[in-house]
């Protein structure tokens, strides 16, 4: 805790100044290596999927942010070709989803996205990126915290277990190349609604 | 999205622990002079005693409250929404704890952020809608984030001593003083000087902790983006609060600085109260909500 930190909670400020942080997008590219090593090394098929997690603001202004997330990766579609969706989750949170076979411009599509709603004044309500693979075992992620601005891996397997070894196999990999939250108590879960679905659906 | 900081609140915030610093080193600054080694066992003593209450504040808080810690398998809306809610406030996961209490409130306890547990009581879950609950939820990790456990702590605990000298001061008399004023004479200063200090603290740490409510109520906006959901459930819960019984839990008078609605006993000035009016609090987050909106 930092010596402003210190202060802010003292005045109380903290939670709301925490909250309201908010999110740069740069780190998503460090992903786009990540996608070689995690292919060549650990022997991971990319999913050629990602998604954004953000929490919902109720007011048209927002709305607009979001519908100009849209609009943005609309017209982005020509030329990268990343398909995209809008949903919510039983959480009651929102998710873009993008797909798209070459990494490098669902990245990019990603930091677009993210970025609007930065633009917009909305950074501090992203949660979270979410890059898809899987081996043999079944699916793993790498959750990416805007909050932290840290990286983590997530290997649910089936009655909400998680692969602990298996994750911890990717941080070891992946130490260097990522910027990895060292915290484990951050390392949070975003369950998938039914077995064998993602997170976002 | 960020509202327009209040710095007005950060303020008096600031004065009161101001103003409670400087009374306390009066209060030490007198107490030694007149009693000087008989209290420095005493504080000593009330020190340890404190100190250890405050490292174990989750679990004995938990116990004394009747609450249960409870799994992700037993209560799993109220896990889920506490988890999203701490990763938005960058908090890592408390403990869940329920109380098995009509009533409905909420209370966030513990040292420090790894240390913490938000409590709830079945009441509340039965009686408010989801985003209501998220506000209420939010509102506790608020607490935890700025670390209002700490800072009440300290705020109190010269001011329990006072409390204990005005009590107890006479045993600490004969023989203590310091000869200045005498043994005797002295001593019924330092207890006059201690009563003085301790009805002033008192005022300031229930200014204080009203002050943190509203820090409280805006870092849960922040964290929901959702302040009119906050509003509805304070509305929700002090009705409810004045349809039942409050006798059985009068007795956590002093819990009372982390519930989100404090128990009413009997009538009680403003000055005297640790949370701010429910109609005061509701104001302040409409104002979030109209700015929100207005963006």
């Amino acid at each position: 805790m930092g010596l402003l930190d210190g202060l802010r909670a003292i005045l109380g400020s903290r939670a709301e100044a925490d909250a309201g942080r908010d999110a740069d997008p740069d780190d998503l590219f460090g992903m786009s290596t990540a996608y070689l090593t995690m292919e060549a090394d650990l022997g991971y098929d990319s999913l050629d999927v990602g998604a954004l997690c953000f929490s919902g603001v109720d007011s048209s202004d927002f709305r607009d942010a979001v519908d100009e997330v849209e609009a943005i990766l609309e017209a982005g579609q020509e030329e990268t070709g990343t398909g995209f969706s809008v949903t919510a989750d039983d959480h009651g949170y929102h998710w873009v989803i993008l797909e798209d076979d070459d990494p490098e411009d669902l990245i990019t599509s990603m930091h677009f996205a993210a970025d609007t709603f930065i633009e917009h004044g909305y950074g501090s309500r992203l949660l979270a990126a979410v890059f898809a693979y899987e081996n043999r075992d079944g699916p793993a992620y790498w959750i990416y915290s805007f909050r932290r601005g840290r990286f983590y891996p997530f290997v649910p397997r089936s009655g909400r277990e998680r692969d602990s070894s298996a994750e911890f196999t990717l941080e070891s990999a992946l130490d260097g190349e990522l910027e990895i939250e060292r915290e484990k108590e951050y390392w949070y879960p975003l369950w998938p609604s039914e077995r064998g679905t993602h997170p976002w659906e | 999205m960020n509202w327009q900081a209040d710095w007005g609140l950060r303020f008096r915030m600031f004065v009161t622990m101001f103003l409670l610093f400087a009374l306390y080193i009066v209060f030490a600054g007198v107490i030694t002079a007149y009693v000087g080694g008989g209290l420095l066992l005493f504080g000593l003593m009330f020190g340890g005693f404190s100190l250890v209450q405050y490292y174990f504040s989750d679990t004995l808080t938990l116990r004394s409250m009747g609450a249960k810690t409870v799994s992700a398998d037993e209560y799993p809306q109220l896990h889920a929404s506490i988890e999203r809610l701490s990763q938005q406030a960058d908090l890592p996961k408390p403990k869940v704890a329920v109380v098995d209490s009509k009533v409905p409130n909420a209370f966030a306890t513990g040292r420090n952020q790894k240390n913490a547990a938000v409590c709830v009581t079945s009441g509340l879950m039965n009686s408010l809608e989801q985003d209501e609950l998220d506000g209420v939820l939010a509102h506790e990790l608020a607490h935890v984030k700025n670390r209002d456990m700490m800072v009440m702590t300290i705020a109190s605990f010269l001011s329990t001593i006072a409390f204990m000298m005005v009590r107890w001061g006479a045993f600490f008399g004969g023989g203590h003083g310091r000869g200045r004023g005498g043994g005797g004479g002295g001593i019924v200063v330092a207890i006059l000087v201690s009563l003085v200090v301790w009805i002033i603290s008192y005022l300031l740490i229930r200014a204080l902790s009203r002050y943190r409510e509203y820090a409280a109520d805006r870092g849960a906006a922040a964290i929901t983006g959702n302040p009119s959901a906050l509003a509805s459930a304070l509305l929700k819960i002090s009705g409810e609060m004045d349809k039942v019984p409050k006798d059985d839990l009068r007795e956590e008078a002093e819990m009372n600085a982390f519930f989100i609605i404090p128990i009413k006993s009997g009538i009680v000035g403003r000055l005297f109260s640790t949370h701010p009016p429910t109609e005061r609090r509701v104001e302040q987050l409409r104002d979030l909500e109209r700015e929100m909106q207005s963006f």
